[in-house]
């Protein structure tokens, strides 16, 4: 679909990124065709197309209020539970359009992960909050099982150590960034095969951040990622490809080296170099 | 007392007339005023109003209490003079420099505090009131035997020097009515009003709640003679009628009937705390357990429910403590006869009626049943306090914790 | 990757589903529940109180002289007279002081009708006393019976008399509660919630103030009738049965709601008013006064509002400051025994005739009615001035 014209330049199709980072051409995991969403009467987001790449990390960037995370709710339907949201247009998952009448949006919920930006472990143990989604899933049933599954979710999410000595202390007690990887752990504990993260580490301090990216490195061999961050430099450092959003259309959409070094559009150059107004 | 006031008005109004004059003159000489002028005004006409008021209420206090106090003239003429005094006084000091603002200020922090002391004094006043007479109940008869006794059988006793040997105050039987005729209130009202508070903030469109809610209330504005009058004349008889066709017997002032009825008037306690309690818990609760595939009664039942269960549970004690007071409902509609049984189709007597009707009927104030019914009064007191106290608490912590 | 994913509901997630409706069936069920109670509730008391809103009248040549002033059963025909309501009778006296031309005139009126007869033809006795059931089908061949508007529901007091029994003297009971009420608790509670909300520093005596208003908002009604009867009535020896009493308890009853309210509506203020007030120069009390005051006043007046509706409706603490007393006339001041509407339901709802069970549910209608237009008046001014910022 067509962009809005921002430069003055005519405008072009950006869908898949423009240019390629390495010559193994991906799957496509997920694919966005020309979605638009309405709050009420304000439009968020103005006709939007990308493609998702299977097993990458996709960084969404942009000046806050764009859209972003309208885009981000729209891929696993978190955007349903809003009153008066109106959303036109298509997303694919595995080719099927997730927005099709026989898709349900709880069994779609369950292959899409999400974290959200403020940490928000649910009022129970840290062993419950893992437990819980697995459990009333229906995926795992046994005690053994489930302690196995536990274990493995919070070693992926490198919680493990910190943990495993007070799994039934409650999520709450744990720091920020803890409890950030404790809903990440939670996340893959019913085995998605796409992880959506709005501003994951908007709440934590540095070195909290800098586990958590770690952690998103590690995961992406076997998750397709999508992470909106408001930190530059984050996007650089763990997303194989970006997007830049701005006023609810994708500007920019490229494999993350080349947009942060050469940006084919000014708006990417202004916001990337710190100009944007 | 009219008068009194009626007095006090234009006094008041020309001292502050003068206050301000001067004020205004002192203006006039090119003094720099501290306050505005009108504050001076108001500053005379207080402290003027203040010695006046002050010597009316002891003069009406001690009248009330009985003491000897000049007629009614004599104190007018007191007040009059302490109105004069304070005056003078104040509108001497009226001067460029005097900090009236400063002094009205204070005086209004003062008024405010005082009027803030009344509800702590109304709790004193209640225990007090209970303690003294429940005291003098307990120079008679044993607390032990009140609290272990299954025999509650007054005699009424119409002078206080008749012999109260045959009266039994055994409270157990009371006490029994009450917490059944409250546990069928609860088992009605728990469960209706948490899932109506749960069916309005999680599953409503709006459009239902902003009808189904003030509706509810209604229930809650109802007074409770209203329902005692409904249990009695309508329920007690269905109850009876419908115990028939199951063969069982009921009496007429059956329990059932005024817990049922108790337990509609509390739906709207229960619910409305409840809707409160859910709608506190942030939304990104639900939005997590969403993203993990559950569905939204599984969000309800795992997520938000045990969230908000301190609140609910706070909640329902609140509901409880109403349920252990509520009088006039049991009055109309449940049976005066201390009756210790397990069966809610008979009739049982509760804490609340035998302290209304000890305190009605033609006794003489100091015997033995009047002053039972400030020991049973003490008992609810003591019960419901700490039920309020802690609901009280665990929401203010629960407040906290979401904040 | 694997086999392609499914999104379409699996076997489990279907029986997931299942459990959603039995749940939300539930919640339904629990709301309908409690709806049907209302409807069943009001369905109940019109059923049972419309009846009391109209009476049997019987028309009949009233003839005053000095005989029926003094034997007024004889100023009607005889069959007439046992239908007839006997506060009629007694009223001849009084009638013709009123109104001396009646003297040594006959007149033809429409007569209030005895309970019984009220009570048989309404259809809620079967039994009446065979001659008059004789004499009442005859009145009713000739167009002597009708039906009226019951004004002595509204303009009498009460009676032990069930036809003549009306609500006036508890209209003005509950209207000088009201007053009392009124006086101390609104301006105690304002000035209350101010000093919480707008001064009071935050230590542990500000603390234990709140948690005791909360605590009071939920003590038992009837303790303060222990407390009115204990230091109102026994301590300072405010009357008993009075306006005056009833009203010193129910007023420390309603505080705590003014306070409640009042602290939400004052809440609602945002900060940044009384910090622009200050920082003109305003003190703190004027800042409060001049600006935040009249913001919060619709909150504070349907606070009030709410509190005193509560107010009017309690009964239970006025039994045991004795205002349940007999009162055929309305009180003349604050101190003389009285009576209110609850505590005149309550009343007519232990006398044994039929009659007053009409009696009752009509009074209960009458007080809901109130209640409602209070509450609604509440309401209105919340939305109308419901600001939010
Ligand atoms: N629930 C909502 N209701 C109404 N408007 C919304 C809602 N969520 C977001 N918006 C609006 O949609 C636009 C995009 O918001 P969002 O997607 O949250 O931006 P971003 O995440 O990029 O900061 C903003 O203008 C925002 O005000
Ligand atoms: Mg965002």
């Amino acid at each position: 679909m067509r962009t809005r014209d921002l430069t003055g330049d005519t405008a072009e199709v950006v869908r898949t990124p423009t240019t390629e980072r390495s010559p193994v051409r991906q799957a496509t995991k997920m694919q966005v065709n020309d979605l638009a969403v309405w709050y009420g009467e304000t439009q968020a987001l103005h006709g939007v197309s990308m493609d998702v790449l299977e097993n990458e990390v996709t960084a969404l960037i942009g000046p806050s209020g764009c859209g972003k995370s309208t885009f981000l709710r729209c891929l696993n339907r978190m955007n349903d539970l809003i009153q008066d949201v109106r959303i036109e247009g298509e997303v694919t998952f595995d080719g099927d359009n997730i927005y099709a009448p026989h898709v349900d949006v709880v069994e779609l919920r369950a292959h899409i992960g999400m974290v959200f930006q403020k940490p928000n472990p649910f009022p129970k143990s840290i062993y419950e909050n893992i437990a819980y989604a697995p459990k009333i899933l229906g995926q795992v049933r046994k005690r053994t099982d489930m302690d196995e599954l536990v274990e493995h979710s919070l070693k992926r999410a490198g919680l493990w150590d910190e943990v495993k000595d007070r799994l039934q202390a409650p999520g709450l007690t744990l720091s920020g960034g803890q409890q950030q990887r404790l809903c990440i752990a939670r996340a893959i504990a019913v085995n998605p095969s796409v992880l959506l993260m709005d501003e994951p580490c908007s709440a934590l301090d540095p070195v909290a951040t800098a586990t958590v990216e770690q952690l998103i490195d590690e995961l992406k061999d076997n998750y397709t990622i999508v992470i909106v961050t408001h930190n530059l430099q984050q996007a650089a450092r763990v997303a194989g490809y970006t997007a830049f959003f701005h006023l609810g259309e994708i500007v920019e959409f490229s494999d993350t080296d080349s947009l942060f070094t050469h940006p084919r559009e000014k708006k990417t150059e202004d916001y990337i170099t710190g100009r944007y107004g | 007392m009219l008068v009194f006031f009626g007095g006090l008005l234009p006094l008041a109004t020309v001292a502050y007339v003068m206050g301000r004059r001067k004020a205004l003159v002192a203006d006039a000489r090119g003094d720099r005023l501290h306050s505005l002028p009108g504050q001076y005004g108001v500053y005379v006409a207080t402290w003027m109003a203040l010695p006046a008021i002050a010597i009316g209420v002891v003069a009406a206090g001690a009248a009330l209490l009985g003491v000897q106090v000049p007629a009614a003239p004599f104190v007018l003429i007191f007040a009059l003079v302490g109105a004069a005094v304070g005056g003078a006084m104040a509108l001497r000091r009226v001067e460029p420099g005097l900090r009236a603002r400063n002094a009205i200020e204070k005086f209004v922090y003062w008024t405010l505090f005082t009027a803030s002391l009344v509800s702590i004094l109304t709790t004193l006043g209640i225990i007090l009131s209970i303690v003294f007479e429940a005291l003098k109940f307990f120079n008679q008869v044993s607390v032990w035997h009140f609290i272990t006794g299954t025999n509650w059988s007054p005699v009424a006793q119409f002078r206080p020097d008749q012999q109260t040997a045959e009266s039994q105050f055994g409270s157990v039987p009371l006490f029994a009515g009450t917490f059944m005729i409250s546990a069928i209130a609860m088992l009605v009202a728990i469960p209706i009003g948490v899932l109506s508070a749960v069916y309005m903030s999680e599953y409503a469109p709006y459009r239902v709640r902003t009808i189904a809610k003030p509706l509810l209330e209604i229930l809650a504005g109802i007074p409770t003679v209203v329902y005692g009058f409904f249990a009695a004349i309508t329920v007690s008889p269905l109850v009876v009628d419908v115990a028939a066709l199951f063969g069982l017997n009921a009496s007429y002032t059956n329990a059932l009937a005024p817990g049922l009825v108790m337990g509609i008037m509390i739906i709207p306690f229960i619910s409305s705390l409840s809707d409160d309690v859910i709608n506190s818990i942030p939304n990104s609760l639900r939005e997590g357990a969403y993203a993990l595939g559950s569905t939204r009664s599984e969000t309800i039942k795992n997520i938000v429910l045990p969230a908000a269960f301190p609140g609910i549970m706070a909640a329902s004690l609140l509901g409880v403590s109403r349920a252990l007071g509520e009088t006039m409902i049991v009055v109309m509609a449940a049976g005066l006869r201390p009756n210790l049984t397990w069966n809610p189709l008979e009739d049982m007597t509760t804490v609340t009626v035998r302290i209304v009707d000890g305190l009605t009927g033609d006794q003489a104030f100091d015997s033995p049943e009047t002053l039972a019914a400030f020991a049973l009064g003490l008992v609810l007191f003591v019960v419901t306090l700490t039920l309020n106290l802690v609901s009280i608490i665990v929401i203010r912590k629960f407040r906290q914790s979401y904040e | 990757m694997t086999d392609r994913i499914s999104l379409t509901p699996s076997r489990h997630l279907k029986k997931r589903y299942r459990a959603e409706k039995r749940f939300k069936a539930c919640c339904i069920g629990a709301l309908v529940l409690a709806m049907a109670f209302l409807v069943l509730f009001f369905t109940d008391m019109i059923r049972q109180g419309y009846s009391a809103f109209y009476e049997t009248q019987i028309r009949a040549e009233v003839t005053y002289n000095e005989d029926t002033v003094e034997f007024a059963m004889d100023s009607v025909s005889e069959e007439v007279f046992p239908l007839v309501s006997r506060a009629f009778f007694r009223g001849v006296p009084r009638q013709v002081e009123n109104n001396p031309d009646l003297m040594d005139t006959t007149q033809t009126q429409w007569l209030t009708a005895k309970a019984d007869v009220d009570q048989y033809l309404k259809g809620h006795s079967e039994s009446l006393d065979p001659e008059m059931k004789a004499s009442l089908e005859q009145l009713q061949a000739d167009g002597d019976v009708g039906y009226g508007f019951n004004t002595g529901l509204f303009f009498s007091g009460d009676s032990k008399i069930p036809s003549n029994a009306g609500l006036w003297s508890a209209f003005v009971g509950t209207f000088y509660l009201m007053l009392v009420v009124l006086a101390i608790s609104f301006p105690i509670g304002v000035a209350t919630a101010i000093y919480l909300e707008e001064f009071a520093p935050d230590n542990r005596f500000t603390q234990a103030i709140e948690i005791n208003i909360n605590n009071l908002a939920a003590v038992p009604s009837i303790l303060f009738g222990l407390l009115g009867l204990a230091i109102f009535i026994n301590f300072f020896g405010v009357p008993r049965s009075s306006a005056l009493a009833g009203g010193l308890t129910l007023s420390l009853m309603t505080l705590p709601v003014i306070i409640i309210s009042t602290r939400a509506a004052l809440k609602a203020v945002p900060q940044n008013i009384r910090q622009g007030a200050q920082a003109v120069g305003a003190s703190r009390w004027q800042a409060v006064r001049d600006h935040v005051l009249p913001l919060a006043l619709p909150g504070i007046l349907t606070g009030t509002i709410i509190g005193i509706a509560q107010a009017i409706g309690e009964t239970a603490p006025l039994l045991l400051i004795g205002m349940i007393a007999y009162i055929p006339d309305a009180p003349g001041n604050l101190t003389d025994a009285a009576t209110v509407l609850p505590a005149q339901i309550f009343t007519w709802a232990g006398m044994p005739e039929r009659a007053y069970v009409s009696l009752t549910a009509a009074g209960i209608l009458v007080l809901l009615s109130l209640l409602i237009v209070l509450n609604a008046t509440a309401v209105i001014l919340r939305n109308r001035f419901e600001r939010r910022w």
